[in-house]
């Protein structure tokens, strides 16, 4: 049952993980492009992570939900992922990473 | 869940009118029709018809089946319809040119083709319609881009409607006056209605949404947008006012003129529109896609320039047919293969590659495509387009027919690029799939469930 500095350990581990998904039009991570808002991990690896598309309606966002849950799945100490997308806040250029 | 997959069939919807577009040009080239022969002799008729439904009406048609989910964040209404309007337009179409065949007595004329043409047409376009029109009525609260898009549906049905009138007409099934009146004096009028009304208005709709995506620029609804809505809306007014003047036999023109007139300030404002959208742009990089969508609206602006300065020299009526070829060819045409550009990429990135990432590595969609040779494709497809349209206000058809070859040039090799996206060739050879994935499936959907 991990503490909190190894839940704040897989939450990063995870989120370098996200780093392979990237958005097919920019080229750039999902993570860089701002569009993963939360991801929280409870004590025993369910992970619960919340995130968005640059567009409401986006074709690829099936995709990119998908395809963030897989990954996040494949990270050792991962017991279950559940992916919300959201629009509220909307995204917008100024939450991508220089 | 707010989203949108793959339209299946769009792809063979813009195959389809690739080959239209094809077949119109070399037609043109050839000697068939205008500017050989009047533009209302029924050879001409062939070559309007071919590139406004075939290749116009098919491209519009499938593009909207792909973003209309996108503008509206939920699923398409009726999807299995998609397949059917596509199988009737092409019958539709095909006894319609069959008809117009007959006038010209190159064909057999049997009497009900042409009305059985254009009836298949109206069935196609309204199943069009009730998809299109049904997904936007319940995206409440409705954006920009679904207000314009809902606009270009009325206009649609209404150049059906003419055009199934036209038929009867034409086809002798009726000698009533006020429709024999129809046919001689609201051609110009269901031409303006089909380019103008429909796929102008939808293409400034869906331009809001796909400029700002690809752009990476706020989508907002300026004071300027609202008056582009309103002044299409009363252009489409006046114009519907001058073909039910033309059917009571009282033909006037001064209310397509003043539709006409209402358009241009539209398309300005319209222009001024995107200028923002485009000095807001987070994305510092522009594709060509876009670059070939600011010069189609350039020549949207060039062409009520040019119907300004003919009433200023008093030769409206000479600089007709140039004006519609420029606007068909330089705006429509070029705005249509600059998006089929990016569009073919990008739902080919989303069908090979959607399902594997996360899992493995994957290609940008830039990567599809190689832009440093198409753009050499667009150059040579808009300077003919401009010296096809000045040759024809200089009257020079032999110029006109050589110009024509330089377009049809283009198309076929930017045809070519089209096919090399879906076979997945250009792709990086880490990232690339085993070619034979690719090559199932050019033109028709998967029948496996893979492709949504």
């Amino acid at each position: 049952m991990p503490d909190t500095s190894e839940r704040a350990n897989l939450i990063e581990q995870v989120r370098q993980q996200l780093s392979m998904v990237i958005d097919p039009e920019m080229g750039r991570s999902v993570v860089d492009m701002g569009l993963i808002y939360r991801i929280e991990a409870d004590r025993v690896g369910d992970m619960h992570i919340s995130m968005t598309t640059t567009t409401k309606g986006c074709p690829a966002s099936t995709f990119l939900k998908e395809a963030i849950r897989a990954c996040a799945a494949s990270v050792a100490g991962v017991k279950s992922v559940e992916v919300e997308l959201t629009y509220d806040p909307p995204w917008n250029p100024s939450m991508m990473t220089p | 869940m707010p989203g949108a997959t793959l339209s299946p069939w769009t792809i063979s919807y813009f195959a389809t009118a690739l080959v239209c577009l094809v077949a119109g040009l070399a037609l043109t080239i050839s000697g068939f029709g205008y500017p050989s022969a009047p533009i209302d002799d029924p050879a001409s008729l062939v070559i309007v018809h071919l590139i406004a439904i075939g290749w116009l009406g098919l491209l519009f048609a499938g593009s909207l089946l792909q973003f209309v989910p996108v503008i509206a964040s939920r699923q398409l209404q009726s999807p299995h319809l998609a397949l059917p309007a596509l199988l009737l337009t092409m019958i539709g179409l095909l006894l319609l040119l069959g008809g117009f065949l007959g006038l010209a007595d190159l064909v057999p004329l049997w009497t009900w083709t042409l009305p059985a043409g254009g009836l298949l047409l109206t069935v196609a376009f309204a199943g069009l319609c009730w998809m299109v029109a049904g997904t936007l009525v319940a995206a409440r609260p409705y954006s920009l881009p679904t207000k314009f898009v809902a606009l270009g549906c009325v206009p649609l049905i209404a150049t059906a409607l003419v055009g199934l009138v036209f038929t009867l007409s034409l086809s002798g099934l009726t000698d009533d006056p006020h429709l024999v009146g129809l046919v001689l004096s609201a051609g110009p009028a269901h031409a303006y209605l089909g380019l103008f009304g429909w796929m102008t208005i939808t293409a400034i709709g869906v331009s809001y949404r796909l400029l700002t995506m690809f752009l990476l620029s706020p989508e907002k609804t300026r004071g300027i947008s609202r008056a582009i809505g309103w002044l299409l809306a009363a252009a489409l007014v006046a114009a519907g006012c001058g073909i039910f003047s033309d059917g009571t036999g009282l033909p006037a023109d001064r209310p397509l003129h003043l539709a006409i007139a209402l358009s241009g300030l539209a398309s300005l404002f319209y222009a001024i529109d995107i200028h923002s959208i485009f000095r807001e742009r987070k994305r510092k990089s522009v594709e060509l896609n876009v670059m070939a969508s600011l010069v189609a609206i350039g020549m949207l602006l060039l062409c009520f320039v040019l119907f300004a300065a003919s009433i200023v020299i008093g030769n409206p009526a000479g600089m007709v047919m140039p004006i519609a070829h420029l606007f068909t060819f330089g705006w429509l045409t070029g705005l249509g293969l600059g998006q089929l550009y990016k569009i073919v990429a990008f739902m080919t990135w989303l069908e090979f590659y959607g399902p594997v990432l996360g899992r493995t590595a994957v290609p940008r969609v830039q990567d599809l495509v190689n832009e440093r040779r198409a753009s050499l494709w667009f150059a040579l497809y808009f300077t003919a387009t401009a010296t096809a349209t000045a040759v024809l206000i200089l009257d020079m058809p032999d110029m006109f027919r050589a110009a024509t070859f330089a377009q049809l040039a283009a198309v076929c090799a930017l045809s070519f690029e089209f096919i090399q996206a879906r076979r997945l060739a250009m792709v990086p050879a880490a990232t690339r799939l085993p070619s034979a994935v690719a090559a199932r499936r050019l033109i028709l959907p998967s029948f496996n469930g893979r492709s949504r």
